[in-house]
């Protein structure tokens, strides 16, 4: 199976998205001729992997190296440099070229920013003194599709940049791509948004249809009915909880990575040689796309199931003679599902070893207990034991800012008691991460009383679980807990904002609602009157398309819930999800604790 | 069929073609009527509205192009009542002044002039410089001084060739330069291989293959060497046709195609050879040995030559046509024909397409000659036209198409109605034929005709025009300043206007020096307006180079792309603006643009950061993207700029990000870096000291710089650099697991740590050394404060089973004894423990259980694939 999902299934065209992606590489690599070293930053060779075949790149002369503070080793004579715009990139760059001179290389230099030339970028190779030597050019890669319903942006830190640093660049990222993808699908008539980045998102798509305004004479009707975008600011409960679906434990314990899994072969069935392999996740694999979205012990089940009605199977083809043809040709075919099989049995049995531990346990329980807004002492309690026992930071601070963030701040005393034992227990050089997060409001000092329960109980975001084998609400995919973002999304989607506009004025950011007509734009939020639901039945037949934007990040869980959501019954429409990153709770506070380590933020 | 006659007896035969020599314009005014009543301003060629070819140096463009000439000052003249001075002057073909403008004086001798293909106007000096002039008003480009295109001390220019794109050079000293990138505002002249010409040689004449014909991509010269002819290029000479004999030739000239050459020999015989000389393809005896004064062809077919009063043209076969003229010419080859300039007026020379002759031709019966008839009669309203329709009918549509072809190649307005007349008569009958293609002519001719005009004079035939095409045609009327006929054009055939409009608004910008401001922006933008999607931003670009930065800035200001309104609102000094508008924009590379920028102006030549603090702390995006790139390059000015702005606190984590990065690179100070730390450390801290809502921050960092200094003297107790840069907690584990109790309870005492966590951190350290005696001991001290988990933990981390139940059985919560007793793999005594807890009623713990679990399930699947490979 390839790590390159198939994309034939998806509700919109995103295999000619990609092939345009292909397409623009390609010409640049052919465009300049000969043998070339084509240097990538680690982070953009990651994302290419799901666009093209690496090996295609060598057919035409280019020598792949991954861009490092290293010194580069080739002997050819042009050097091409594809690195995402960000200055810590120019100045390796910069140090490989400046290094050629006193060796007497004489090599032709050019650089392509991802996805457009920077002029911060530009000014540290001027500084370097590099600029002058240097081809530049660009690659617009905005968008890459990460499976057959979700898109990436690709913006790792976004989050950190909107809320520590005041850095919108992501925002207008969010806008460019989403304006790229009007003018291939047609211009989006209504946009919902909620949050500061997202409602400034929305009105910079506006701004660039005026500016450059997609042609919408000679398109059919638009792709795509309805924009909703997000800010995970709004949502920040849901990613510090523990995900318990198949795909969401997987990327919490192993780290999805460009749509794959590393694991040591030997949990693959292979040899205990410490050798790792790849093994690619997405809807290309029929049997994951049936159970990455289930509970892990539901997927052990169902991949019980499968497994023993092929022994079943076995047993009768060995014991009698009888059967025709036709009926071992269907038997050799299910055994051709073999291989997926065993492959999610290793997957589930390894997680099933972080999974099945107590402590693991105590842990969703804790978390359960918070968003419960029960029995505060036992939650403090735990979160102080586990700082003084040392347990991993970015474990600790998942917990305290989902404790903070359910009670809207911590007590002076609590909150300094604790900042402190943080301090002692991981180091000192952890002052300025402590002050981002209260900067950003993920762990603060408590001054108002909590709206959290106000919220939860608006939104019906505690649901006791029926039958865990046959959900009928997303509040399965925590086991009794309905992430707020997708509570949101489904709002939106039946209503508009209208009818929960007292509930969104509790969450942090502005809202908007926007309704963009087939050939002048009215910027209007009053306008707006149809829902989706209505318009969906316009059309018999088709399913409208909703393309939900998370910047800032989402998870698998609430992927999950959203694929949950349009396979529901008399569901009229299809959710196609952008993000700036696929996260996870650990994900997205290591980064931050790395850059405020570094002092960075 | 008279009107047929008529035409036909202006026809010469040619061998088996017919020739014709068109008047288009006669005569030529050389003056406009405003300036020959006032001479004195020199508008025009001297008053008198007279050129005198012999006396000028003369060049005329190709496509019909305008005429630049310089009075020649080799030669004796009188002056009528022109001025002394020399002037530089601009014709269009029809003879209507465009331009003048005094020839600089005291420059060496005015070698030739010439057009390059983008039409600027180039004069080619004695000592080979050259000088560039931009049309139409004959502005020195790119500056009035001469750019030299030869070696010093080559001895100057001997002959020259120019092409549309460049010009060869042959020196007094016979050698060969070459510039083919004349266009460029530094050009870069080669020279080409030693031609080896003797010392007692002469050079002839030379002629060039352009670039475009040669296989090379670069072009070819040929030069006439005594009684041989050589052809030169940058890697070689070639000698060329000895076997032919021709002897010295005295002129030639290369085919508008690249592959025939005509060569005139010293014996008076004119020969038509290919130019790589394989053979001799016609030759024909002139009268004269006396080399002609110009040579060109005529189209592919024939040659021209001139000697003073004479034009001969030569074909391959039969006589020659001979056409006399009392006053001086100049032939101006085009590609379908000649155009002859005279004192008096402007003709073509051509071949009479084979369209025209089947209609006009005496005697013709061609289909095409009859329905022209029929029409003719049609108007006379003769019964004949009938008669006529029905001798052609099975051949109308290409009697049709020879009419509207035919009409596309007349200059004369009247004949080409007649023709398409003619067409139209034969339509109806004819349902097959395309109806576009009448309309396709009709549209061609309107623009045509249009650009004819005497006014405008541009004399296109129609095959000029479909190889210059519309679009450049506009360009050439835009470069003429007739903004208005090639709006119109453009308009007429769909072509986006933009240029043109844009191109208007600059000039007319020049041109209004005198206009208040607020006048010229309502006037330029009732135009501008015209045009959807143009770039006001060009064309305030345009005003504030002509020295309107009042006008720029509010031109800009109707710009609505903002990536182009920024940077010319920079370029314009308007800061404060660009800097709203970028922030506005939401594009966050534009506002580092705008901040670039300003921090440059202000900050750096102003020399006054504080002023540039100021702008940017009024403004929270540009603030925060400053401080996100100071972070990474500029260090010194983000933490003036904290300071400056009072955030005291930033500043100081500023200094504590500086005291690790000491810890990074440790200089070779040996073992003291804890010093200068400390001390950004103490920094740190009095600035958090300075406000209230920071106190957590100081006593942070108070303890922080404690925390070194008794790092540091443990590190000099033990003499084991182990201690400096962990945490309080570490330092307390690793002086456990050292066995130093006393230091370990320093630290505690010191950083009054909290009983519960010294708990944890002791039994974690004596478990890791395995120092189980002590750790037994410890547990017994006094009932442990936060209860016996730690120790439980430790035992269990460290892989002790009975070290672990000791302290399990101390356990007070059930669910926490159930807990650890899995842990350990001890299922049964786990459930009787969980019993315990399912009794106190722990209704989460259940609701988990079936979320997860399930361990032995799946253990089972696994054992039945792991015979098979699996991935």
């Amino acid at each position: 199976m390839a790590q390159i999902p198939n994309l034939d299934n998806s509700p919109l065209n995103l295999t000619a998205l990609r092939e345009q992606s292909q397409k623009d590489l390609l010409n640049i690599v052919k465009s300049i001729r000969g043998k070339k070293c084509l240097v990538i930053d680690p982070k953009l060779a990651g994302t290419l992997s799901l666009i093209l075949q690496t090996s295609v790149l060598k057919e035409y002369g280019a020598e792949l190296r991954i861009l490092s503070a290293d010194l580069l080793q080739t002997e050819c004579p042009k050097v091409v440099y594809l690195v995402r715009s960000q200055p810590n990139y120019m100045k390796f760059v910069a140090n490989q070229i400046k290094s050629d001179e006193p060796k007497g290389l004489q090599r032709e230099y050019f650089l392509y920013f991802v996805p457009r030339r920077i002029v911060a970028c530009e000014k540290i190779l001027e500084e370097e003194k590099v600029h002058q030597k240097l081809t530049i050019g660009e690659y617009p890669l905005y968008l890459v599709p990460l499976d057959e319903d979700v898109l990436s942006f690709e913006l790792d830190y976004s989050l950190q940049e909107c809320l520590i640093e005041g850095d919108t660049s992501s925002v207008w990222h969010v806008a460019k791509a989403i304006h790229k993808l009007e003018f291939a699908f047609g211009v989006i008539p209504n946009i919902r948004a909620k949050g500061v980045a997202s409602s400034k998102a929305a009105e910079l798509l506006n701004n660039m249809q005026l500016e450059d305004p997609v042609n919408m004479d000679n398109m059919g009707m638009p792709e795509i009915d309805t924009l909703i975008l997000l800010d995970r600011e709004v949502d920040m409960v849901t990613p510090m909880c523990s995900q318990l679906t198949y795909e969401g434990l997987l990327d919490e314990m192993l780290e999805i990575h460009n749509g794959t899994v590393e694991v040591d072969s030997s949990i693959m069935g292979g040899q205990q040689d410490g050798k790792k392999v790849k093994v690619p996740l997405n809807s290309s694999d029929k049997l994951y796309k049936e159970i990455r979205d289930l509970n892990l012990h539901v997927v052990v089940q169902v991949v019980r199931q499968k497994a023993t009605s092929i022994q079943q199977d076995y047993a009768e083809v060995k014991s009698t003679n009888t059967q025709s043809v036709s009926e071992l040709k269907d038997f050799v075919k299910r055994l051709h599902s073999l291989p997926e099989i065993a492959r999610h049995v290793n997957l589930a049995q390894h997680l099933q070893s972080f999974a099945a531990k107590p402590s693991f346990h105590a842990r969703v329980e804790i978390e359960q207990i918070i968003l419960e807004v029960e029995n505060y002492e036992t939650c403090f309690e735990y979160i102080e034991d586990i700082i003084q026992k040392q347990e991993p930071i970015e474990t600790v601070l998942r917990l305290l800012v989902l404790f903070s963030l359910t009670n809207a701040g911590l007590p002076k005393k609590n909150f300094d008691y604790l900042r402190r034992e943080i301090l002692h227990s991981y180091g000192f050089e952890h002052m300025s991460l402590l002050y981002n997060l209260e900067k950003a409001g993920l762990v603060k000092k408590q001054e108002s009383r909590s709206n959290w329960v106000g919220i939860s109980r608006a939104l019906q975001l505690i649901v006791d679980l029926k039958d865990p084998e046959k959900p009928d609400d997303i509040s399965y995919i925590f086991s009794g807990y309905a992430p707020l973002s997708i509570r949101l999304v489904q709002h939106a989607v039946r209503s508009g904002w209208r009818s929960t506009e007292e509930l969104l004025k509790l969450l942090p950011g502005p809202h908007l609602d926007l309704k963009r007509g087939v050939s002048s734009i009215s910027f209007s939020s009053e306008l707006l009157t149809g829902s989706v639901g209505q318009q969906s039945t316009d059309r018999v037949g088709h399913r409208s398309l909703v393309l939900v934007v998370f910047i800032g990040g989402v998870t698998s869980a609430e992927i999950a819930a959203l694929r949950f959501l349009s396979a529901q019954e008399g569901m009229g429409y299809d959710f196609l999800v952008a993000t700036t990153k696929v996260i996870t709770g650990n994900t997205l506070l290591r980064s931050i604790i790395a850059s405020s380590k570094e002092g960075m933020i | 069929m008279s009107s047929s006659v008529s035409v036909a007896a202006e026809w010469d035969l040619l061998s088996d073609r017919f020739y014709r020599r068109i008047t288009i314009y006669s005569p030529l005014p050389w003056s406009s009527p405003a300036t020959t009543t006032t001479s004195s301003s020199g508008g025009g060629s001297g008053g008198a509205g007279r050129l005198d070819l012999s006396t000028h140096i003369v060049a005329a463009a190709p496509f019909g192009g305008p005429i630049a000439a310089v009075r020649d000052d080799s030669k004796i003249v009188q002056l009528h009542s022109e001025p002394s001075r020399r002037r530089l002057l601009l014709f269009s073909s029809s003879g209507h002044p465009l331009a003048s403008s005094p020839w600089t004086p005291h420059l060496p001798r005015l070698h030739s002039l010439a057009f390059s293909s983008s039409l600027n106007l180039l004069a080619l000096l004695s000592d080979g410089s050259l000088l560039r002039f931009r049309l139409p008003d004959l502005k020195p480009i790119p500056s009035s001084s001469p750019v030299p295109l030869l070696p010093p001390a080559s001895g100057g220019v001997a002959d020259a060739v120019f092409w549309g794109g460049g010009v060869a050079i042959l020196t007094e000293d016979n050698r060969v330069v070459v510039t083919a990138d004349i266009e460029v505002d530094d050009p870069h002249p080669r020279e080409l291989a030693d031609p080896g010409v003797g010392e007692d040689e002469q050079v002839l004449c030379m002629a060039v293959v352009e670039p475009q014909f040669v296989m090379s991509g670069s072009p070819e010269v040929l030069l006439a060497v005594g009684d041989r002819v050589v052809a030169v290029d940058e890697d070689g000479v070639q000698l060329l046709g000895e076997a032919l004999e021709i002897g010295p030739v005295q002129k030639m000239a290369v085919s508008p195609n690249g592959k025939l050459l005509a060569a005139f020999a010293h014996d008076g015989r004119l020969l038509v050879i290919p130019t790589d000389f394989s053979r001799i393809i016609f030759e024909y005896e002139c009268d004269s040995a006396l080399p002609p004064d110009q040579i060109a062809w005529c189209g592919l077919d024939s040659v021209l030559l001139y000697w003073p009063e004479v034009l001969l043209m030569v074909g391959p076969n039969g006589d020659p046509v001979q056409y006399n003229y009392d006053e001086p010419i100049m032939l101006i080859p085009e590609c379908d024909g000649v155009r002859i300039l005279s004192n008096s007026s402007m003709e073509f020379l051509h071949r009479v397409p084979d369209c025209i002759t089947s209609i006009f031709g005496i005697g013709s019966m061609s289909p095409a000659a009859l329905l022209y008839d029929a029409r003719d009669h049609y108007d006379k309203q003769s019964a004949k036209a009938y008669d006529n329709y029905q001798l052609i009918s099975s051949s109308l549509p290409e009697a049709i198409e020879a009419c509207i072809d035919a009409a596309g190649y007349e200059f004369d307005v009247s004949r080409q109605h007649a023709l398409l007349n003619a067409a139209t008569y034969g339509l109806p009958f004819c349902s097959q034929f395309p109806q576009g293609r009448i309309q396709e002519m009709c549209k061609m001719l309107r623009v045509l005709n249009a650009v004819r005009d005497p006014e405008i004079g541009m004399p296109l035939t129609i095959q000029q025009y479909k190889l210059l095409t519309a679009t450049v045609l506009v360009g050439r009327l835009i470069n003429a300043n007739q903004h208005l006929l090639a709006l119109r054009i453009s308009e007429y055939l769909n072509l986006n206007p933009e240029v043109v409009i844009m191109h208007w608004a600059c000039e007319k910008i020049a041109a209004s020096t005198a206009i208040p401001d607020i006048v010229l922006l309502e006037g330029l933008l009732d135009k501008l307006r015209l045009c959807k999607g143009i770039s006001y931003a060009a064309v305030a670009a345009h005003a504030d180079n002509s020295g309107r930065r009042k006008l720029a800035a509010m031109l800009v200001d109707h710009e609505s792309q903002s990536s182009k309104q920024i940077p010319l609102l920079l370029s314009i000094d308007e800061q404060d603006k660009a800097l709203q508008k970028s922030i506005e924009s939401g594009d966050t590379d534009l506002v580092y643009l705008v901040l670039f920028h300003i921090w440059q102006k202000v900050a750096v030549e102003k020399n006054a950061p504080l002023d540039f603090f100021g702008i940017i702390n009024a403004r929270p995006l540009a603030r925060d993207l400053f401080m996100t790139y100071a972070r990474h390059s500029k260090h010194e000015a983000l933490k003036d700029f904290f300071l400056s702005t009072g955030r005291l606190q930033d500043a100081a984590f500023l200094l504590l990000k500086e005291s690790r990065e000491l810890e990074k690179n440790p200089v070779a100070s040996k073992g003291s870096i804890h010093v200068p730390q400390v001390r950004l450390i103490d920094q740190a801290y009095r600035l958090f000291a300075e406000t209230k809502e920071h106190l957590f921050e100081s006593k942070s960092a108070e303890e922080h710089a404690k925390l070194l200094r008794v790092q540091h003297n443990l590190e000099v107790s033990t003499k084991q650099a182990i201690f400096l840069g962990s945490s309080v907690s570490d330092t307390i584990k690793t002086c456990i697991a050292m066995g130093n109790e006393r230091a370990a309870a320093k630290v505690k005492s010191e950083f009054k740590v909290p009983d519960k966590r010294w708990y944890w951190l002791k039994a974690c350290a004596l478990a890791t050394v395995g120092n189980w005696d002590a750790l037994e001991a410890f547990s017994k001290e006094k009932r442990p404060p936060g209860g016996y988990k730690p120790f439980v933990e430790a035992c269990i981390d460290a892989g002790q089973k009975t070290e672990a139940v000791k302290y399990i059985l101390k356990l007070t919560n059930s669910a926490e004894k159930s807990e650890a007793y899995e842990r350990l793999g001890m299922h049964e005594e786990a459930k009787a423990a969980a019993l315990q807890a399912d009794n106190n009623g722990d209704e989460l713990f259940s609701r988990l259980k079936f979320t997860l679990g399930q361990n032995a399930l799946i253990d089972t699947l696994r054992d039945r694939f792991s015979s098979q490979g699996t991935y």
